[in-house]
């Protein structure tokens, strides 16, 4: 045994092993000492805690056997706000016994779900609400539709600050006999950005491969995590290939399955580590901002990242001409 | 395994040997039969007969197979013998004068009579007139097209039976019975694509499918789908030059009027060509900065379903592309498929084992099954590969079958 990911081995399993997120932590623990739970928006990025939040909640509300008491769905998954509504139906049908007289309903990536079908699961929480208690868990909240949000208790998760995440690693590199370095850590913390799912999955990988996990151990696993080396696709755009650019942004989506929101986050990152002046690194902001904006309206990953990599092309081209 | 023998062509293999097995036009078939059997009482009023019908749809086919239910002997005469009149005089002359009072009854077949040169008044034509006048057996004639003036007496000198085209069904019917024989298995859809697009034309429908089936045992319709590209091509080609180089806006987004080639594929074909063909990197940006403001429309559009989108999304497409470079034409550059249609063809099935995988790692980790294929996938491939001890049993755990993991390590390898 022990084999498991460490992003569920170390997963916090009551409120008081969540690290940072005090606020939160507090207000949450108001509920269960209340015995009540309203409606909840958990907002906030990828790796800070939301759904662990979730089950920690549910966790200390209705003791060891919580699971009887929450379902789980997931939004980008489930076929349909029709589905949802179906699970809801059956599982709020019967009243837990016990002090708490709801049920917990998580209900992850909402902000996937369309404004019908949140129109759909606004009036599902208002027809269950006396059994069933949802926790709607977002990237952003603005993607919920305003009725919802009215019914809700916000939450507001961020990323966490460098010395939590930091303290983590070292704590877990303690449970685990890893040897890890100074750099080592620091590396980890550059590339995950408090994301603490990734800096688990960083860590473990690392650590699965050879010890101590150094910085350029942890560069390695990185960049073979994303193979499709993102930098080496913009400077071969910056260079002029265009055609080559595109094929290897082809090579990240497809052979990897790289999400277009995961690449233009690595872009941005990487626009500043370039060696261009830096007028142009504002005028390339603004582009990846836009074709983030546009993903959200609904376009397609693959065209909108093609224009911008000709707009490195572009780039490359201007500096050249200047130099002469 | 599929055999290795060279490959026949399927429509010889699968040549109908008897009527029975002749798809499709069942009156004609019986009009053929009783004009053979009145010649057991005797030479008919009618001593041809003439078919005729479009290309493919078992003309020859009927005669070849009535003659071997009739126990006939064949005297066949097609375009390449038409030549000379000498040759048909010598082929066919010669077989009416005999006569059928030992052996197998003879039947004398002028196919492909389209081909024929020359009028009624000279060349083969008068001498295939003259075989009909002095025949003792039955004489067929076979052409598309029966209303050719130079078919005017020949015409009045014949029975004339029309083949029409096959429905959909015939087609799919006999494509059908071709894959229960090769051992394929066919996704209705797939045959019903191949069908659809022969219109009625068997010979060419069984021709596409040996090409898109051969050696395979699963015919899907991803597989043939994109043979309704090949038959664009040309269409296809000729809209994007008119796009990409057109000279005023009008021009540009009339051309999407110039064909009913479908809007989405046309985007995926400008957005495929346009760095092919602008080679300036400012036009390039502009260009594509163009396309990547159809494909928002484009995007609205399918997110909203308001159609009102559409036209923006054609506006950019066509002339945003064209008015962003000045169409200094590098040569002749040859138009390229898409590549985003054919490689999203190429990883149906990878992509569902990945998602089966990503549901099973989601479950475990409480993240949808898209996001674990981003977020703990990677990780997981590098463990499996370095140390596959530890990362077999974290797959394990998991839920993931060994099937599961060997596909990962193949596909990170």
């Amino acid at each position: 045994m022990g084999y498991e990911l460490w992003t569920e081995k170390y997963r916090p399993r009551t409120l008081d092993e969540i690290i940072d997120q005090d606020e939160i932590v507090a207000r949450l623990k108001s509920f269960v000492k209340a015995k009540n739970v309203p409606h909840c928006i958990f907002a906030g990025p990828p790796g800070t805690g939301k759904t662990t939040a979730a089950l920690c909640l549910a966790h200390d509300l209705y003791g060891e056997n919580y699971r009887e008491y929450i379902m789980e769905l997931n939004a980008s998954d489930e076929r349909g706000i029709n589905v949802i509504r179906e699970t809801v139906k059956t599982f709020a049908r019967t009243k837990p016994i016990g002090e708490v007289t709801f049920k917990l309903l998580i209900l992850d990536e909402a902000d996937n779900m369309t404004d019908d079908a949140q129109q759909a699961l606004r009036r599902t929480m208002e027809r269950y609400s006396e059994t069933a208690r949802f926790i709607l868990i977002a990237n952003y909240s603005g993607k919920i539709i305003e009725p919802i949000q009215s019914r809700c208790a916000p939450f507001r998760f961020t990323y966490l600050p460098a010395d939590a995440v930091a303290k983590r690693i070292r704590h877990i590199c303690d449970k685990e006999d890893v040897e890890i370095t100074d750099d080592g850590v620091e590396a980890i913390l550059e590339l995950s950005g408090g994301d603490l799912r990734k800096t688990l999955n960083i860590l473990q990988t690392a650590a699965s491969i050879g010890k101590p996990v150094t910085a350029d151990l942890v560069y390695a696993v990185v960049g073979k995590a994303n193979p499709a080396d993102i930098r080496d696709m913009m400077l071969t755009a910056l260079n002029g290939d265009f055609i080559a650019a595109r094929n290897k942004l082809r090579e990240l989506t497809r052979r990897y399955g790289l999400a277009g929101t995961d690449i233009i986050r690595q872009i941005h990152g990487e626009v500043f580590r370039l060696n261009i002046p830096d007028s142009w690194k504002v005028k390339l902001t603004d582009i990846i901002g836009e074709v983030d904006y546009r993903l959200v309206r609904g376009a397609t990953e693959e065209i909108q990242l093609s224009a911008l990599l000709a707009r490195l092309v572009e780039a490359g081209y201007e500096m050249k001409k200047s130099l002469k | 395994m599929p055999s290795t023998l060279p490959p026949i062509p399927w429509t010889m293999k699968y040549k109908p040997k008897f009527l029975s097995e002749v798809i499709g036009n069942e009156e004609s078939k019986k009009k053929i039969v009783e004009w053979l059997r009145s010649w057991e009482k005797g030479v008919p009023g009618k001593k041809a007969l003439f078919i005729y019908g479009p290309p493919g749809v078992g003309k020859t086919a009927t005669v070849e197979a009535l003659a071997n239910d009739f126990n006939m002997e064949v005297i066949i005469t097609d375009a390449s013998t038409y030549r000379t009149e000498e040759t048909v005089k010598r082929l066919a002359g010669r077989a009416s004068q005999l006569g059928s009072l030992f052996g197998k009854r003879k039947v004398i077949v002028f196919d492909e009579l389209d081909g024929i040169t020359g009028t009624s008044d000279t060349g083969g034509l008068s001498e295939i007139i003259r075989v009909i006048e002095n025949t003792r057996v039955p004489v067929i004639l076979i052409a598309n097209d029966a209303w050719d003036p130079r078919f005017a007496p020949l015409r009045n000198i014949s029975l004339l039976v029309e083949f029409k085209r096959l429905s959909t069904t015939e087609v799919m019917k006999h494509l059908a019975r071709i894959c229960a024989k090769e051992g394929i298995v066919a996704e209705e859809k797939a045959l019903k694509f191949i069908a659809e697009r022969s219109s009625g034309d068997v010979r060419s429908a069984v021709l596409d499918l040996q090409a898109l089936a051969q050696g395979k045992d699963k015919l899907t319709y991803e597989d043939v789908s994109w043979l309704a590209m090949r038959d664009r091509k040309e269409e296809i080609f000729n809209v994007l030059r008119t796009i990409l180089y057109a000279k005023s806006v009008n021009s540009a987004k009339m051309a999407v009027n110039m064909s009913d080639v479908d809007l989405d594929m046309l985007f995926e074909w400008i957005y495929e060509n346009i760095p092919y063909h602008i080679k300036n990197p400012s036009e390039l940006a502009a260009a594509m900065d163009a396309i990547s403001r159809a494909d928002l429309y484009r995007g609205m559009l399918k997110e909203t379903g308001d159609y009102s989108f559409l036209r923006y999304m054609i506006d950019w497409m066509t002339a945003g592309v064209a008015f962003s470079w000045s169409k200094k034409a590098t040569g002749w550059v040859p138009f390229r498929f898409p590549e985003r249609i054919k490689t999203a063809s190429v990883t149906k099935e990878e992509r569902e084992i990945l998602e089966e995988i990503g549901k099973r790692i989601g479950k475990r980790c409480h993240l949808s099954s898209s996001r674990a294929i981003v977020e703990v996938l990677p990780y997981l491939a590098i463990i499996l590969q370095n140390n596959p001890k530890i990362g077999k049993r974290i797959a394990r755990w998991l839920n993931l079958t060994d099937d599961m993991i060997s596909f990962i390590m193949k596909r990170s390898g």
